[in-house]
């Protein structure tokens, strides 16, 4: 087998620490914060247990979905609005759900590369500050007169008069449809369901393990270290707010299917629409250790893949995971001490583990002889999922990481692996390894 | 030149009519065909019904569940060999049940694998599939049934039941020709299993649209590689198309192109603008030549090799008709259907055989039904395309060790520029005999050359496939 420490090149990436907000259900508890005011609540708590100097920090890379159109750039903003010093640059990066994970593999790549020390890595969502879009017919129509400062009266009648049908140009309620297919995602999900034969029983059972799971870290203070308390004009919330203790097989079973009358997906095995902020540290190990931190974590390899959309949109990670083993070095899902599944719906999560299993998904998807592994559920989401803690879209994969770096750290546990599914027929994979 | 019947067909309100009033009118049905490039899923909210256990259930399982199609299959071998992909591209696997004939939804295509049948008696199996199963096959649907070569039977019984098939898929596409749909059977030689997943991708898509009726052999006659792409096939690969300006030879380099090909486009000088026309839609190039000049195939190999370095793909697509009976036609009439036809095809061919034809290459000619079954009026066009018959099978043997292979298609009824000057009541008569029951368009048989030009179609060498929508001449 092949070595499983030596990195290559010199310079290696770490993480340092992480912390989130506590996530909570869309237009609810943190409805007040936008998505830059969760990004600075998780950053700010960040910095603040970690007490680092603000001047050490090189650049911020910030992930975002939902971004707000007048200020796109949320990783300047969050710099901006941290009162770190103005050299401190920012920018965004967005990769649908794995956008948050795509912020720290980009600040581990600019690290490694040489071209910063210590990076601010993060992702926030805000559904409920999501802007409402005008169509681009209503736009057009009314920019020559908004434009002008000229227009009369008889100007403006002409250009309602243009804008009839009033259903052209009413504002659209956002949808997480793909943009080629026109599906929503759920019905992508139960798509998935359906082709891979997956029960509505196995996925509520996903989901009760999930949220069985997430109450259990909190109760047991599992999260204590990773969660920090966010204020609000309402006052503050102290952790998250989507996790069910009570649920239970039978109401979970009671819920109806949303996307298909015949359907198995429900709002109980899905992720809900989330607001939430997260953030981690990265630094090179040298930079690390000369501050006297000790590093929780190294990102050993990672992926990004595609599919075509129309297929099975989230399977992605069944092609991500065997990929970024590979890169790891040889490494196999049974060196995996510990696996993260970012649950979007437990259709989607389930079809994956079957794939992963599948010996005909290896030959024929995949060009390899033999399946890339069966995953222990004892091994998977231990601390739950995104159906039960929630799914702030760029956030989820900064919380992956954060709550599997600490596990690293925390246990004797040498690899962890991370696969993220992503709108678009996006996958992705990461193997973070013990320092 | 538009097919009157055709678009009348098309009208719900007209085919009522014409079906409820009982009118010896026929109605074709308008036949499916691609709107673009060849896709992976192709069989997409499709359903296929697929039975006999022969030597092809493992090729076939490794074609339908990942074009997407949901498979139904008839038998527990059948079942083994479909598990797998199946499972891989999330199609699950049904068993093909007694009541599933009573059932209405439709099924695009039934397939037979005959290629383990031992004696007549055992063809019995094909008529309890396609009777109980046929009521479900779709509008523009696909028949297939596949066979062995009967010189490769072991029995004097094998043998029988082997050729069996062909009569069998010949009758059954003139039965369900009337709604578009089209029978063919494929018949695969021992060891040439692999190959059978390009032509079995051809016949289940709609780019087979005006084959009928038809037996396609495969062989492992020549090398191949195993390359196979299911998308974009032809990137990288250079094609010369003669007679490119318009017609068969235009839709055959759009095709081409459209599967990733770069094509150069030949036609004569005086064609110039048309023919500029179709390499500007297509990105491709132009080449003036008259191929019936007898330096050009010099000067056309020449060209190929200075700006390409190589040819992959040649279709031999120029061609004219000089009509007349041979008691009154003029030796100019011969000479120039002849030169154009044949003697160019043949001069080109050897041209660019002196190292200009590259390894893995493929060679397609425009061949006719007028070739195969002779034509009143058309001595001189028939001895030209039933030459380019016997020049196909010679080269198939000749270059089967460099990879190459070479075909004929053969045209029955297309909907051109020739056959628009044809009298009304034999073009009606060159439309209406045929198992669809109309013409075709040179797409059709542009598709079916592209086909023949695929890396995939190594299994195909030799052969003279008929585009004719099941052409009742000639068979």
């Amino acid at each position: 087998m092949a070595d499983k420490t030596a990195k290559k090149g010199g310079r290696r990436a770490v993480v340092v620490g992480g912390l989130r907000t506590p996530f909570a259900k869309a237009f609810t508890d943190l409805m007040e914060l936008d998505t830059i005011a969760l990004g600075v609540a998780a950053a700010e708590g960040l910095l603040r247990k970690l007490e680092l100097p603000r001047d050490q920090i090189d650049a911020i890379v910030w992930g975002g979905v939902v971004l707000p159109p007048l200020s796109v750039n949320i990783g300047r903003e969050i710099g901006l609005d941290l009162k770190l010093p103005a050299s401190v640059e920012g920018m965004t990066v967005t990769r649908a759900c794995a956008s948050g994970l795509q912020a720290i593999t980009s600040a581990a790549s600019a690290i490694e590369r040489g071209d910063a020390d210590v990076i601010l890595a993060g992702g926030s969502d805000s559904t409920s500050n999501a802007t409402i879009a005008f169509p681009n017919k209503l736009t057009h129509t009314l920019a020559p007169i908004a434009l002008s400062g000229k227009a009369t009266a008889a100007d403006i009648l002409g250009a309602l008069a243009q804008l009839m049908p009033l259903s052209e140009i009413l504002p659209r309620q956002p949808r997480i449809a793909e943009r080629t297919t026109g599906e929503v995602m759920g019905e992508s999900a139960e798509r998935m369901a359906q082709r891979n034969e997956i029960s509505r029983q196995a996925q509520d059972e996903l989901a009760l393990r999930s949220h069985q799971r997430a109450a259990k870290a909190i109760a047991t203070g599992r999260f204590d270290d990773e969660v920090t308390k966010v204020q609000t004009p309402k006052g503050f919330v102290h952790t998250d707010q989507l996790v069910r203790a009570d649920t239970s097989a039978e109401k979970l079973a009671k819920l109806k299917p949303v996307f298909s009358k015949t359907g198995t997906v429900t709002a109980g095995n899905a992720s809900p629409l989330t607001d939430g902020g997260a953030a981690v540290l990265l630094m090179s190990e040298e930079k690390a250790r000369a501050l006297g931190y000790k590093p929780l974590c190294a990102l050993r390899s990672w992926s990004y893949v595609g599919v075509d959309p129309a297929d099975q949109l989230l399977i992605g990670p069944a092609i991500a995971v065997p990929k970024a083993l590979d890169r790891a070095g040889g490494l196999t899902l049974a060196d995996m001490d510990i696996v993260d599944m970012h649950e979007a719906f437990a259709a989607q999560v389930l079809s994956v583990l079957k794939m992963l299993g599948s010996q005909a998904f290896a030959q024929e998807r995949l060009g390899r002889n033999t399946a890339v592994g069966n995953i222990d559920p004892e091994k998977l989401n231990v601390y739950g999922g995104s159906i039960a803690i929630g799914h702030p879209f760029a956030a989820t994969g900064v919380r992956m990481v954060t709550t599997m770096a600490n596990e690293l750290a925390r246990t004797y546990k040498q690899f962890a692996l991370l696969g993220i599914c992503a709108a678009g027929g996006l996958g992705a994979a990461a193997v973070l390894e013990r320092v | 030149m538009s097919d009157l019947l055709l678009s009348l067909s098309t009208s719900p309100l007209a085919r009522r009519l014409v079906t409820s009033a009982k009118l010896p009118i026929p109605m074709p049905e308008k036949l499916a065909r691609p709107s673009g490039p060849a896709v992976e899923r192709f069989l997409e909210g499709t359903t296929a019904l697929v039975a006999g256990d022969g030597a092809l259930g493992s090729v076939l399982a490794h074609v339908l569940p990942r074009a997407g199609a949901k498979t139904l299959v008839a038998s527990d071998a059948l079942a083994r060999v479909f598990a797998g992909p199946c499972e891989a591209f999330g199609r699950p696997l049904h068993m093909l049940a007694e009541s599933d004939a009573q059932r209405t939804d439709k099924a695009h295509a039934l397939v037979f694998d005959a290629t383990r049948v031992t004696s007549p008696a055992e063809l019995k199996r094909l008529y309890t599939f396609f009777h109980a199963y046929l009521p479900r096959l779709a509008r523009c649907g696909r028949v297939l049934v596949l066979g062995r070569p009967a010189e490769s039977a072991n029995t004097l019984a094998q043998a029988a039941a082997y050729n069996a098939l062909e009569g069998f898929s010949r009758s059954l596409a003139k039965e369900i020709g009337g709604k578009g749909a089209t029978a063919n059977l494929i018949i695969v030689a021992e060891g040439a299993e692999p190959r059978a997943a390009a032509v079995l991708r051809f016949f289940l898509s709609s780019a087979s649209a005006f084959v009928s009726a038809q037996p396609l052999r495969v062989s492992a006659q020549a090398q191949w590689n195993g390359a196979d792409a299911w998308e974009r096939p032809l990137a990288g690969k250079v094609a010369l198309v003669t007679g490119a300006a318009r017609g068969i030879g235009a839709a055959t380099a759009h095709s081409l192109a459209a599967e990733g090909a770069q094509v150069v486009c030949l036609d004569r000088p005086e064609d110039d603008e048309p023919l500029s026309q179709v390499a500007r839609d297509i990105g491709g190039s132009v080449l003036l030549a008259d191929v019936s000049a007898s330096d050009s195939a010099a000067s056309i190999a020449a060209q190929l090799k200075k700006t390409h370095g190589g040819v992959d793909i040649v279709v031999h697509n120029a061609g004219v008709t000089r009509d007349r009976t041979l008691a009154r036609m003029q030796e100019s009439g011969w000479d120039q259907a002849l030169g154009i036809n044949l003697e160019a095809v043949v001069r080109i061919t050897e041209a660019l055989l002196d190292g200009t034809l590259r390894d893995q290459g493929r060679i397609v000619s425009l061949s006719s039904i007028a070739g195969i079954a002779g034509n009143m009026g058309q001595t001189n066009y028939a001895a030209s395309k039933s030459g380019v018959i016997g020049l196909t099978r010679h080269l198939a043997r000749q270059l089967a060790t460099r990879g190459i292979t070479v075909n004929a298609v053969a045209p029955g009824f297309i909907e051109t520029r020739m056959t628009a000057a044809v009298p009304m009541v034999v073009r009606e008569a060159g439309r209406r005999l045929s198992a669809l029951g109309q013409g075709g368009l040179p797409e059709d048989v542009a598709r079916a050359i592209t086909f023949l030009s695929l890396p995939g179609s190594a299994g195909v060498t030799g052969q003279i496939l008929r585009v004719c929508g099941g052409a009742l001449i000639g068979a």
